[in-house]
């Protein structure tokens, strides 16, 4: 294992964290956003919003996809999300190279093109390929198998998490459970095995505990 | 050269009198800036041997040029310029006493940080900044996640003398690390570039460079330093004040194309406060004759257009000295200024030395 310090380690896996959570919510965005057309639009925005605590704060599906999507000023939009993904990999040029942190640029210039578009839903498909591509190249050009894996852990942590908040099926939950389990023992990361062995646990569960899952995804590693 | 110009130099530091530094190299890397005149001749315009910026621009714009036109590389014999790491490498590698190499910045929000993490990728180097080394039992380390202490044995510190070290410099630095002028001071880890190189860059000792050359080499310099006056000398202050309007009136403690006024562009009463000035502070400026240089092509707006232009070329010294075949073309965007630094809206351009 490479020497790395303890501020790239925490960069590279909220690097990892702020890239899954663009990925999920803009997929998120575009399944809840496509039910709206057909039902009650203020409603289906309250769903959405108590899943994902966050606050429903906007008065109609067009300002839903103005500030949720795009506003800056929102802390818990996608825009800000991806800001923070940014901020994290553009000190991380040494760890991870220019060509991996070029994607995520990429998908900050397509996030601010969708932001000016008329048809945003559309070019938010760019922010995804870019995204994609970003985890393609995290495999292809990063040497350092430490490195790799702690981008992936924070990537499978912000998934369970997720995935938790909006109450996957079990089947899902397990399947991430079982890459964070293979991939965060090949880290440099302190985490708490009781933790993973409890999510195994509550997985498995008859009636599945979420808000312990959530708990205990975001407890799994050490201060 | 005149002992007071040492002294008096804003660039001096006591505290660097009489150390020798790892291999004895003081200026690891060294930033000349060149331009050409109509008659065809270079001219020095200033040594940097501070902290030079700048070389990752024109690898950037090299890597970019080949992908959108490469039959222009396929034709045309241009020198690869994509060495530099690697001569940077070497020169780190040359003075380094035993450990890691790092890159030393003060963090993202400087202006040159893409530069800092850019040659730490290119080198393989160690970005870090200052709360990441430590000096204990005279030597340097880098904390790695799991609190090891990994030995650093050459620093490419991409900060400015009087912040390196808050117990011997500047004492309210923040981003400097404790004690490290001190185990450099013993040899036990090499400073790229040596700290007090400033004295050499101040611009009052660019004058006496040529002469320099002459007494230690016994050589006539090949290339020429800009006609200079220092106005320190009655003789050399009579002609400033009689040519005022020709020439170029530099502050010697400034960089940065900061601190450079044209007699010409003055107004009358600028011009008077300026001389009563001169007059009192003789040792703070020097002049030169303006040079008209060469004009290159520059892309603006659609079309093709005229702008002042330097090249600072890049000496690296490790075990020998290592001439980049490249450099760092600035020009000025403005259509009537000679002012090309970036930090004054300048841009930047690949350079190309043809290798026929």
């Amino acid at each position: 294992m490479g020497i790395i310090s303890v501020e790239n380690t925490d960069r590279l896996f909220w690097l990892g964290r702020y890239s899954e959570r663009v990925y999920t919510t803009i997929k998120l965005f575009a399944e809840s956003f496509d039910t709206m057309i057909d039902m009650d639009e203020l409603g289906s925005l309250d769903g959405f919003c108590r899943r994902l605590e966050i606050p429903n704060i906007y008065t109609s599906g067009a300002d839903f996809v103005g500030r949720y999507c795009f506003d800056p000023e929102d802390p818990n939009s996608i825009y800000s999300n991806l800001t923070r993904a940014y901020d994290n990999c553009i000190v991380l040029r040494e760890e991870i190279g220019s060509d991996t942190i070029s994607y995520i640029q990429l998908a900050m210039y397509e996030m601010n093109r969708a932001r000016i578009s008329e048809s945003p839903l559309i070019e938010l498909q760019h922010v995804l390929d870019d995204i994609l591509a970003f985890w393609g190249i995290v495999d292809d050009e990063i040497d350092s198998e430490n490195v790799r894996n702690i981008i992936k852990v924070g990537k499978r942590v912000e998934r369970l998490d997720l995935y938790a908040r909006l109450h996957m099926s079990r089947e899902e939950l397990k399947r991430e459970v079982d890459r964070l389990s293979g991939r965060i023992w090949r880290t440099c990361l302190k985490y708490r095995q009781s933790y993973l062995d409890e999510l195994n646990r509550l997985i498995d569960a008859p009636r599945i505990d979420y808000t312990a899952i959530v708990q205990k995804t975001e407890m799994l590693l050490e201060e | 050269m005149p002992e007071e110009f040492i002294y008096a130099s804003s660039g001096y530091l006591a505290q660097c009198e009489g150390v020798m530094p790892p291999k004895g190299v003081y200026a690891h890397i060294a930033g000349i800036d060149l331009v050409q005149g109509r008659d065809k001749e270079w001219y020095i315009l200033e040594d940097n041997l501070r902290v030079p910026s700048g070389a990752s621009y024109p690898m950037i714009a090299r890597e970019l040029c080949r992908r959108s036109s490469p039959l222009t590389f396929q034709k045309t014999h241009i020198e690869d310029n994509r060495n530099y790491a690697e001569l940077l490498r070497k020169t780190m590698d040359y003075v380094n006493t035993g450990g890691h190499t790092v890159i030393l910045t003060p963090g993202r929000y400087n202006s040159a940080y893409f530069e800092h993490s850019y040659l730490a990728e290119k080198t393989g180097a160690h970005l870090v900044t200052g709360s990441e080394l430590l000096v204990e039992n005279d030597h340097l380390y880098f904390i790695d996640y799991s609190g090891r202490k990994e030995p650093v044995g050459a620093v490419y510190r991409r900060i400015s003398d009087e912040y390196l070290d808050p117990m011997n410099f500047y004492e309210g630095s923040l981003i400097g690390i404790p004690h490290l002028y001190d185990i450099f001071r013993k040899g036990n880890v090499a400073l790229l570039n040596a700290p007090g190189n400033g004295v050499a860059d101040d611009k009052g000792i660019y004058y006496f460079v040529p002469k320099m050359i002459k007494y230690y080499l016994g050589e006539e310099p090949i290339l020429h330093n800009a006609p200079t006056y220092l106005p320190l000398y009655k003789e050399d202050m009579d002609y400033v004040l009689e040519h005022f309007d020709d020439l170029v009136l530099k502050d010697v403690a400034e960089a940065g194309g900061y601190g450079v006024q044209f007699g010409n562009k003055m107004t009358r009463q600028e011009k008077e406060d300026f001389i009563a000035l001169l007059k009192r502070e003789p040792r703070r400026f020097i002049a030169q004759e303006v040079i008209d240089f060469l004009d290159i092509d520059i892309f603006e707006n659609g079309e093709c257009v005229p702008r002042k232009a330097d090249l600072r070329a890049f000496v690296l010294m490790g075990e020998e000295p290592m001439v980049w075949k490249s450099g760092l073309t600035r020009f000025s965007r403005n259509p009537d200024s000679f002012i090309v630094n970036s930090s004054q809206g300048g841009g930047f351009k690949d350079t190309w030395v043809l290798s026929r």
